[in-house]
């Protein structure tokens, strides 16, 4: 679970050339390596806080960067270090998803609740507080939003990760799609 | 209670285009006639997308103190002066490396010669009982780096002077000889505390030597 190593590409936004700084930190460099965290934190920890939640994204991006520095003499260049250190932090945040508590406020799950909402009313606003929105959906539906609607996964990439099938996370797509709109909606109506 | 449309949970595949052609046509005729699934189609297509834009966003506090703490960053960080060039200071020693590191290889060189060769030259010093298993056990990993290191130099030695490559090149030479040599030498008689040290010391030199080199380039 820890390799971070890619089977596929995974999608990344574009970063600068890190390759000195990643030879550097390699080679046992952590001026370096402060440099390759300073360019890479606030993706990092914008994945953490939405795979996570706000309260443990800032312990849990620490992590993240102590593994990077552990699995660094991994890394071979076959990606790009940003891809490689998304993937690692993707593995990691995924594994340590089960032992945090879940106490937060969440959204109800509910086929009925989801259904009521959606039938009714005007569309709901989709420029709204789309980051709180999904901080509080159910785990299992948040992640596979954060990787397939924010991150760029493919449902048999998440299906990998997870150890679900495709089709299990497809359906958890689509209902954390019909939460966020549903929990939108009243917000929308509110600006109207 | 449920009284739902059963195209409604197949709605988030239509947008994504994973449906099979013959079900895509069927919902696209049945889009014609159910306002609703009209609807949620819409807001899920702009929900897919301003997900994707999502801005990444810093933390709130620094977390670089705490990180370095726990990869053990301060008894690691050597004080890299970054320069454009060496200074003469610097060329200097450098050209005292190569001669630490050529009375290395004589020594390994005396060594091999026979049972009584004489203990290793004084400047390298007693043989550091920590850094006699790294030499060994560090070598993938220095081969490695020094690899990546050696790609990086390539690629933007054109960004340091041609004074400082030219000492750069002949250093590294005559480091790569001693390390060579000291490799050689571990074949036959591996458990060598002096040869594991020496090793280790001069893998460390070059390493050290090729930092301050990319880390020339990288401040470029």
């Amino acid at each position: 679970m820890d390799d971070p190593t890619p089977a596929v590409d995974s999608p990344t936004r574009a970063g600068p050339d890190d390759a000195v700084d990643v030879a550097l930190a390699q080679s046992g460099d952590t001026q370096a390596f402060e440099r390759l965290y300073r360019t890479h934190v606030g993706r990092v920890f914008s994945l953490a806080r939405r795979m996570m939640g706000p309260e443990t994204a800032e312990e849990a991006t620490q992590d993240v960067f102590v593994r990077a520095w552990e699995k660094l003499g991994s890394f071979r260049g076959e990606a790009a270090f940003g891809t490689w250190l998304h993937r690692l932090a993707v593995n990691l945040l995924l594994s340590q998803r089960t032992r945090l508590g879940r106490d937060r406020a969440r959204l109800e799950p509910t086929d009925g609740v989801l259904e009521h909402r959606a039938g009714r009313g005007p569309r709901p606003e989709l420029v709204m507080d789309l980051e709180t929105a999904i901080g509080r959906l159910p785990e299992g539906a948040r992640q596979i939003f954060v990787l397939h609607d924010v991150e760029g996964y493919k449902h048999e990439e998440i299906g990998a990760q997870l150890g679900i099938a495709v089709g299990t996370s497809k359906a958890q797509l689509h209902r954390a799609r019909m939460l966020l709109r549903s929990h939108l909606e009243p917000q929308a109506r509110e600006r109207m | 209670m449920t009284n739902r449309d059963p195209w409604t949970a197949r709605l988030s595949e239509y947008v994504d285009g994973e449906l099979a052609a013959d079900e895509r046509v069927e919902l696209e005729r049945h889009l014609t006639i159910c306002g609703e699934c009209r609807t949620i189609v819409a807001d899920v297509g702009r929900l897919r997308d301003l997900a994707g834009t999502l801005a990444d966003r810093e933390p709130g506090r620094d977390l670089w103190p705490a990180i370095n703490a726990r990869i053990g960053g301060e008894a690691r960080m050597l004080p890299l002066r970054r320069r454009w060039a060496f200074t003469l200071p610097q060329l200097a020693a450098a050209a005292v490396l190569m001669l630490v590191v050529g009375a290395g290889g004589a020594a390994i060189a005396l060594r091999a010669t026979g049972p009584a060769a004489s203990p290793g030259p004084a400047v390298i010093g007693p043989a550091d009982p920590a850094a006699v298993p790294i030499a060994l056990a560090a070598s993938t990993s220095f081969d490695h780096a020094v690899a990546e290191l050696e790609r990086v130099l390539a690629e933007r030695r054109n960004l340091l002077d041609t004074a400082t490559v030219r000492v750069l090149e002949q250093s590294l030479r005559t480091i790569d000889r001693a390390i060579a040599q000291a490799r050689a030498a571990l074949l036959t008689d591996p458990n060598d505390p002096y040869l594991n040290a020496h090793l280790a010391e001069t893998m460390r030199r070059k390493l050290n030597l090729m930092r301050r080199a990319a880390t020339l380039v990288a401040t470029s």
